[in-house]
């Protein structure tokens, strides 16, 4: 029998969502006891990654309307706009609380809180920390989440499903690395905060842990994912590794060029080209249409080979070298580092490379989810705010305020709920148990390696479900996946010991992966139109009378069942989405 | 294609051995590569914690040939070739597997560390504060929380004093100490709870950040200085009781 604690809330994942969401809950209520479940150490969590700033209306040039007008646009109009409306009023606060838990924001010379321009936004709306802003907030929220004794941390544990008694969420299994137990978390109210998915895919910015465990338990649990078809190309990604380089380089005036040194966006209708940057114009275009542009850059033969593939120059060296230490530090580090290069003298190779999520667990904007008990919050949930394509430095911003909204509804939705019996718990964690250590643990024989089963998965992943998409290749790569699902069965496990099997995981978290990408796919193939991220060949147009509406994606045996919802429009009609 | 070799620790505490691999390099291969060219063919059981792969997470600190390091960050092309490069655990943490090893122990002196108070806020709702001050608190907050500077501090590697905090932690409490908006005094802490009076300043912890965290000359010299004013400087004893004031503990000598 898998030994049992108890909290009020348990929160999966312990990124910045996980840990505002944490914060927020024990804020509302010190008489709850609140658990963090993760697989890393919490400043492992990808939110380290995120490098150049969280957006938020800051100085009197702006609006919150603008601020939201921005958002929309740049979602295709796939946003909910009263979601937006939510998000863009609580940043400014949200932005000001965390430095107040001791976030570094950069300044400004009077000693105000500096902002910087970012691709699609209007204004200079985008608050930062040098070029390591994810990494300054997630550090600001750890340290702030020891103040809390009602917060308990489980480190290094692998949630392997979600318990549910009379269809409420009411726990959760997972491994402990440390002993290869399985252990019970009983709680009220869970939170998932477990981040993206990018691993799914084969040229990622994404760390290996983003595998979606989160999205894939809810969706095993039942509830939909929405718009997952919307996967973000983020147009600068070092070519072989895919590590980011942060879109503030093209904020603070860096150029792209390609192999005749030409800033090639003006042909596409992003123009002119100008020395300084202009808000949505040429370098600050938004992330999706850059993504495409290159990749008719490539298809007209006008990009660099190397031996990762095409790729373009992103050009810094008339930025110089003063501004490049102070607000870029970061793209110098990385490229001296992986590439060899210095950008103060040389351009920096780059290529579009998934690097976001906009789909995820269906909530509404109190992060809950369909199902009773369970909430979600970050990049693993649709709030939607994100829409078909999100703006640079909204996700930071909406990790901040749709983790505080959901610990907050969390809290307030494990006050009101009784205690229930455990038995029903304890009997769906020993199933649990032995699922796992029949299909897992003490597996013998098996054919198939792991690795072959993730790079057909990535291979499938890239060439249906890439920048653009088709019939054709949808439906070859849905196929391909089904096979994919049909051979892991047949999956070899050749590390029988407990103590941190990190094969275990591997193998769990590609289970996790193989259900998203057969979401991803089969949305793909059923929104016939092109909006934001997703274009597709055969359809180049949006579609608003048919497509103006969110998928969800419900799991079925027979595989992913499409269904839709529709889209919360206020106050701004749809329009022709043109910078 | 050239091939090199790695000698690489595995098992647990209980018995444990070194196994030899051979791995085919190439251009700008770093050691984590190798580690998971094993792992994909010759060992899928060698265990090991990683990432980001790209010097942010600090997960896959370890020992290459006696050095710590993160593995992701370290060239291959940096050692000799045709000798094996030699890959442990970091050796001043209990071991769990193979590569890992339990830093828990980490999280728990940070607990004791107390928190960032803030100043009240203008009368605007904001906090003014100088880019200078920002850079300050910046670099300390670079720590990517590796642990490779506590594996190393002789401190506790060496002389098994765990009531020395270590440069990780003084690092954590000069970035407090420094931040423009703290109102709190923990130098009592610094000196009593944290051991501040270990370290002998033989940098050995600023050698091995990743970050290139200014540690000693940065974070735990200006502490001793304010730990060492408030507590032995005579001359500043008369000062205060003569004046009716506390050590200036916010602001570093510039």
């Amino acid at each position: 029998m898998p030994t049992s604690v108890t909290h009020d809330i348990l929160i999966i994942g312990g990124g910045g969502a996980g840990l505002r969401a944490a914060i927020a809950a024990a804020e509302h209520s010190a008489k709850l006891s609140i658990g963090i479940v993760s697989k890393v150490y919490p400043m492992r969590s990808h939110t380290v990654s995120a490098e150049g700033g969280a957006a938020g209306v800051m100085r009197d040039n702006d609006s919150l309307d603008q601020h939201a007008k921005d958002t929309i646009f740049g979602a295709d109009f796939l946003a909910d706009q009263d979601a937006v409306e939510i998000l863009v009023n609580e940043a400014p606060g949200e932005l000001i609380q965390i430095e107040h838990w001791g976030c570094p924001w950069s300044r400004d010379p009077d000693g105000r809180i500096s902002v910087r321009s970012f691709g699609g936004m209007s204004v200079d709306r985008t608050v930062y920390a040098a070029d390591k802003t994810g990494f300054h907030m997630l550090h600001t929220l750890f340290q702030t989440s020891l103040k809390y004794e009602s917060i308990h941390r489980y480190d290094e544990c692998f949630v392997t499903s979600i318990l549910a008694d009379d269809g409420k969420a009411r726990g959760v299994t997972f491994i402990n690395m440390y002993s290869g137990q399985v252990q019970l978390i009983t709680a009220k109210a869970v939170i998932i905060c477990t981040g993206g998915c990018g691993r799914i895919f084969p040229f990622t910015t994404n760390a290996s842990i983003k595998s979606g465990d989160g999205m894939a338990l809810a969706y095993r649990s039942g509830v939909p994912l929405k718009d997952m078809e919307f996967v973000q190309y983020h147009p600068t990604g070092m070519p072989g590794t895919g590590i980011l380089i942060t879109e503030a380089s093209r904020g603070e005036g860096g150029w792209l060029v390609n192999k005749d040194g030409y800033r090639y966006l003006q042909d596409y209708g992003l123009g002119p080209p100008t020395d300084t940057p202009v808000h949505r114009k040429m370098e600050l275009g938004p992330r999706d249409i850059l993504s495409r542009c290159h990749m008719q850059e490539f298809q007209k033969g006008r990009t660099f080979e190397g031996p990762y593939g095409h790729y373009v120059h992103l050009d810094l060296r008339h930025i110089g070298e003063a501004v490049i230490d102070s607000k870029l530090p970061f793209v110098r580090e990385l490229s001296r580092n992986y590439l060899g290069i210095d950008p103060v003298y040389e351009p920096i190779p780059v290529r579009p490379v998934v690097h976001y999520m906009m789909g995820g667990i269906h909530t509404d904007a109190d992060g809950k989810t369909p199902m009773d008990g369970l909430f979600a919050a970050g990049e693993t949930a649709c709030v939607s705010v994100n829409g078909a394509n999100r703006l640079g430095s909204n996700s930071l911003t909406e990790l901040l305020v749709f983790g505080a909204r959901a610990g907050r509804a969390a809290a307030q939705y494990a006050e009101q709920e009784p205690a229930g019996p455990s038995q029903p718990l304890d009997a769906l964690a020993g199933d649990e148990q032995r699922r796992l250590e029949q299909q897992y643990f003490r597996k013998e024989g098996g054919k198939v390696r792991i690795s072959e089963i993730r790079d057909a998965m990535q291979h499938a992943m890239e060439e249906g479900v890439g920048v653009y998409r088709n019939e054709e290749d949808l439906l070859k790569t849905c196929q391909t996946l089904r096979d994919l699902r049909h051979r892991f069965s047949d999956i070899r496990i050749e590390d029988k010991t407990d103590i941190f099997n990190t094969e275990r995981t591997t193998v769990l978290e590609l289970d996790y992966m193989l259900d998203l990408a057969e979401a991803i796919a089969n949305s793909a193939l059923q929104r016939k139109e092109s909006r934001g991220s997703h274009t597709r060949t055969d359809y180049p147009d949006r579609d608003d009378e048919n497509f103006l509406k969110h998928t969800m994606v419900l799991r079925t045996p027979e595989g992913p069942k499409i269904e839709y919802a529709p889209v919360t429009i206020t106050r701004w009609q749809p329009e022709e989405r043109k910078y | 294609m050239a091939e090199a070799t790695l000698k690489i620790f595995r098992g647990t505490a209980e018995r444990s051995e070194y196994q030899t691999f051979s791995v085919p390099t190439y251009q700008g291969m770093v050691v984590l590569d190798a580690v998971h060219d094993i792992q994909a063919g010759q060992a899928p059981d060698l265990a090991v914690r990683w990432n980001c792969k790209a010097g942010k997470c600090g997960s896959c600190g370890a020992e290459v040939n006696g050095n710590p390091r993160l593995l992701c960050m370290t060239r291959m092309d940096q050692y000799p070739a045709g000798q094996p490069i030699v890959v442990e655990p970091m050796r001043r943490f209990p071991l769990i597997r193979d590569l890992v090893c339990d830093v828990s122990w980490n999280y728990e002196v940070n607990k004791r560390i107390k928190p960032l108070a803030p100043k009240p806020r203008e009368a605007d709702g904001t906090y003014r504060m100088q880019q200078y001050d920002i850079d300050r608190v910046q670099e300390f907050h670079k720590c990517i929380e590796c642990f490779l500077c506590q594996d190393v501090c002789h401190v506790m590697r060496d002389h098994g004093k765990y009531d020395f905090a270590g440069p990780r932690f003084m690092v954590r409490l000069a970035a407090l100490a420094m931040h423009p908006l703290d109102t709190v005094d923990r130098l009592r802490d610094l000196r009593d709870a944290q051991g501040i009076g270990y370290c002998n300043i033989t940098k050995c912890c600023t050698e091995v950040c990743p970050e290139s965290i200014s540690i000693t000359d940065n974070a735990i010299i200006p502490l001793k200085e304010r730990v060492a004013g408030e507590f032995y400087d005579p001359l500043a004893w008369i000062w205060r009781a003569l004046r009716g004031k506390k050590a200036d503990t916010r602001n570093p000598v510039h």
